[in-house]
């Protein structure tokens, strides 16, 4: 008796849920601009934390021209940064990979996030 | 139980200072990350002579010495600051390999530099496009890499070279 | 001279913080409290004569003030003159102290109060005060001599002189450091163990009040950095961005906790950590951004020893202010009244999810300091890390904001809950709509989605609300309700102008038109300006819609004499429903390249702001 009304509530998100994966997969359609989505994730290592894609130093120009070419030699975003990666250190990539070393980054948002919402359902059920 | 979660502010606090106190003790430069090339072995590029266009080496056929590599441009004034530095550094390790790198320069400019300046490098190698640069993760002008006998990458310094950085960091590797 | 009477201004300040401190042990006897508010209305009036006595220095540009040299020079305009005043680290911080102080003067007229927490608070505040003020007077000294006599001052970064920027930071602080009289109430509240009723309220009205500064002072920063910093790019997640951040989230949650508790559910013990945590955030942000240990675009220079003093600031005060939590917080006896789903709980959620969010933002700021401190390996944390963790974790909270002001308190059942079901099936079909007629894209529909139900079911709760109270005391009612359509308004505005942002790279010679989206854009001439401190080239261009002209857009590059700068100025135009947003690149053989991005909505974001800050400031109530 006390779980339908949770069921019957989480309905209307679970609905929801379906619909965004829907609208993901058809979104993978849609074209997008590949240089504006790289250099948007690397850092300008010559100016004061801003994107590769943002600024004009001498240093983006020179690796947006790099990515350009790699891009026609149709290589993968992967093995762009993997390249950059290799040179510069991560310091150049602004998304922290998700290695042992970043895994807490990763994950506590999401663990301390789950671990509350426990709790807060664990009191509702324990006040109806 | 209570009491320890109403502390865990604190803990937190304390722990975090802690990093933070370490770090700025450390007096790192934001500006200046640690390079991704420290311990690797050294780039396997092949280097043209600036002064004659048949003459090459492969950076990698270096062995057994240790080697100071320093990328220059004529336009670079930070460069000409450390530039007599280059030759002290000659003097006080006859054994040390000075590899000199013209990045993005025009080669009569860089010519007439060390003609006017002097050529403390045992060799010149030419980098018009910055692609050699790009293999060592250099991004400004100058940069100084230091080479081991085995071929590893074992120091980078950011920016004109000082009697400081030379007499408390280079001098210890060499 | 001017020097000598802003540094008496401001040790007398001190001097007489240290007067109120002492005096507040000899309580029982007669002028004591004579005494004390004298001491706080002097104390104000010497701040206020240092400053402006900083600020006059600048004016006349007086560069035997070291301050003055450093910053300024002869031949800016005098508002950026006067800004100047703030807009480096030492003024900034004197400006920090005088807000400080205005705090208490104005908390000094409080009358709700009983006496005892009312001058303890004042205590507390007097001692943050003390604090800080050491710190410029021993550290951060505005009022220094130049040792040498120069004729010209080294002149301002070009970018900072604006008039967005120039009022950007007093309002930011208005709502940073207004946290630290949050602070001492609820240190003085703990102390004597009076978080009654009427501390909520007090409480609730000076958040209100620094919470709203604050929206408007980020608000500011962003729509400064988006017609500045040339790529129609607002927030960056820059650290200094995410430090103003932070105490911004925890505000959130305390004014919603402190509505929370008005209702007879009492969370005491939370609402006095969230009083606490806010200020603990200004500080700890402000030893972030002024230790110079982070990266920024908007990094004030700095030096280590300037970083230690406040990080141990941080520490004395934090630690203090926590212990005192730990020992004499006490938790209600009182039940939440918890249901699925009742305004009460979903307050909670709200709660738990900006918290998340915030210490989310917290952990990824430091992360890179702590794995180089351990590693040696510097790794950045930016944009799509952010991206992919806050947003997710305030999507339930942006769709639960849609019906919690409707929700009650008692039962879990949502009152004309047909209404807001046929209008979430109303809003999922249009927004389906709307994607199937420009493109589908995730964040795009979500954001729409999101902000459509936001405003659809806020409207329905508007015409509950008249049908059951008139216009009756509308505010108290409806308030929630504004705020919150505000915040729909504002997601509709960040989803269109960035998912169906459009940008173009073109290259125009003189007289040539390109069409972009069903626009026309034509580059009519370029003419060169000559003003008082920098020599502008202007680009003009007219832009067309069905062969009639709609305006003149003129994006410009400016060189600066003094500092040898270059910057780009953007063309804006603004319209209701888009941006039209040029910018002058490189010439080569007469030939221009030019950006060109249309932003649809993106004004929405600043409105949605505004709405949201009104709601804040008439939020504050004498009952």
């Amino acid at each position: 008796m006390k779980y339908s009304i949770f069921y019957k509530k989480s309905l209307f998100i679970y609905f929801y849920i379906i619909l965004i994966f829907v609208i993901t997969t058809i979104s993978e359609a849609s074209i997008e601009s590949d240089i504006k989505n790289i250099t948007s994730k690397l850092r300008c290592m010559t100016c004061q934390n801003q994107t590769i894609y943002s600024s004009d130093t001498e240093f983006s120009l020179s690796i947006k021209k790099i990515i350009r070419q790699k891009l026609k030699n149709n290589e993968s975003e992967k093995e762009i940064m993997d390249f950059l990666i290799n040179r510069y250190g991560e310091y150049i990539v602004l998304e922290p990979k998700f290695n042992k070393q970043n895994l807490f980054l990763w994950l506590f948002p999401f663990i301390i996030l789950a671990l509350s919402l426990v709790f807060f359902i664990l009191r509702i059920r324990k006040n109806t | 139980m209570n009491k320890l979660i109403l502390s865990l502010p604190i803990i937190l606090i304390f722990i975090i200072s802690i990093f933070l106190l370490i770090f700025l003790l450390q007096n790192k430069d934001p500006n200046v990350p640690p390079s991704a090339l420290l311990d690797k072995k050294i780039p396997p590029v092949n280097l043209v002579d600036l002064f004659n266009d048949n003459k090459l080496i492969n950076l990698s056929n270096l062995k057994n010495k240790e080697i100071l590599i320093n990328f220059f441009a004529s336009w670079c004034a930070p460069c000409k600051v450390e530039h007599p530095l280059l030759f002290q550094i000659k003097k006080q390790n006859p054994n040390l390999y000075i590899l000199g790198i013209n990045h993005k320069d025009k080669k009569h400019d860089a010519i007439n530099y060390l003609n006017q300046d002097g050529n403390p490098y045992d060799f010149v190698g030419v980098d018009k496009k910055g692609l050699i640069g790009l293999e060592f993760g250099v991004f400004g002008l100058p940069e100084t890499f230091l080479i081991n006998k085995s071929g590893k990458i074992i120091y980078k310094y950011l920016g004109p070279l000082t009697k400081k950085v030379i007499t408390n960091e280079i001098q210890h590797l060499l | 001279m001017i020097s000598l009477i802003g540094f008496s201004g401001l040790f007398f300040s001190f001097l007489l913080s240290i007067l109120i401190f002492v005096i507040y042990f000899f309580q029982n006897k007669k002028y004591s409290e004579k005494i004390l508010y004298y001491a706080i209305y002097s104390s104000f009036v010497c701040i206020l004569i240092s400053f402006f006595s900083l600020m006059f220095a600048y004016i006349n540009s007086d560069f035997t003030n070291y301050n003055v040299f450093q910053n300024s020079h002869s031949s800016k305009p005098l508002l950026y003159k006067i800004a100047g005043t703030w807009s480096n680290h030492e003024g900034s911080m004197l400006l920090w102290l005088v807000i400080m102080i205005f705090y208490n003067f104005l908390f000094s007229f409080n009358k709700t109060l009983d006496n005892n927490l009312k001058k303890l608070t004042i205590f507390f505040q007097t001692l943050l005060y003390l604090c800080f003020s050491s710190y410029v007077l021993f550290a951060s000294n505005p009022f220094l001599v130049n040792s040498i006599e120069m004729n010209e001052g080294l002149g301002l970064n070009p970018i900072l002189q604006d008039p967005a920027l120039a009022i950007h930071p007093p309002m930011l602080y208005f709502g940073y450091v207004g946290f630290s009289l949050i602070l001492s109430l609820a240190i003085a509240g703990l102390i004597l163990d009076k978080i009654n009723t009427k501390w909520i309220l007090v409480t609730k009205n000076w958040t209100l009040f620094c919470w709203s500064m604050l929206t408007g002072g980020i608000a500011l920063g962003s729509y400064w950095a988006y017609y500045e910093l040339g790529w129609g790019g607002w927030w960056f997640w820059d650290p200094v961005e995410n430090v103003s951040l932070m105490p911004w989230i925890a505000g959130l949650a305390l004014v919603h906790s402190l509505m929370l508790t008005q209702k007879e559910q009492l969370l005491k013990r939370w609402i006095v950590f969230l009083s606490i945590l806010c200020f603990s955030l200004s500080i700890f942000g402000t030893f972030l951004v002024r230790s110079g240990i982070l990266t920024s675009v908007h990094s004030f220079a700095s030096d280590s020893s300037r970083g230690i003093f406040i990080l141990i600031l941080f520490l004395v005060i934090t630690s203090f202010s926590f212990i005192v939590f730990i020992f004499k917080s006490t938790d209600s006896n009182k039940n939440l009244n918890l249901l699925f789903l009742n305004k009460t709980s979903t307050l909670v959620i709200n709660n738990i999810l900006m918290i998340v969010a915030c210490i989310t933002i917290l952990l990824g700021t430091i992360y890179p300091i702590i794995i180089e401190v351990i590693s040696n390996n510097r790794i950045s944390v930016g944009a799509p890390y952010y991206n992919s963790t806050v947003l997710p974790i305030l999507l339930p909270g942006f769709l639960l904001m849609s019906v919690a002001p409707a929700l009650s308190w008692q039962t879990n059942k949502l009152p004309k809950l047909k209404s807001y079901l046929f209008s979430f099936i109303l809003m999922s079909i249009i927004t389906l709509l709307v994607s199937y007629f420009t493109f589908f894209n995730t964040w795009g529909f979500i954001g729409i989605f999101l902000s459509l139900s936001i405003i659809g079911a806020s409207l329905i709760s508007f015409y509950n609300n008249y049908n059951n109270y008139g216009l009756k005391k509308f505010i108290i009612y409806n308030n929630a309700l504004i705020a919150h359509i505000g915040v729909g308004i504002m997601i509709m505005g960040i989803t269109c102008s960035s998912v169906f942002q459009s940008e173009s790279n073109l290259s125009f010679s003189i007289n040539e038109t390109k069409e972009v989206n069903g626009y026309i854009y034509k580059l009519e001439e370029t003419k060169i300006y000559n003003k008082k401190n920098y020599q502008e080239l202007v680009g003009v261009f007219k832009i067309y819609k069905n062969n009639k002209i709609i305006t003149k857009v003129k994006p410009s590059k400016r060189y600066y004499n003094v500092s040898k700068m270059i910057t780009t100025e953007v063309g804006i135009y603004r319209h209701w429903f888009q941006d039209f947003y040029i910018i002058l690149g490189s010439e080569n053989d007469n030939k221009w390249s030019v950006k060109i991005y249309q932003n649809p909505l993106v004004n929405f974001i600043w409105f949605g702001v505004v709405l949201m800050i009104i709601s804040g400031l008439i939020g504050i109530r004498k009952k």
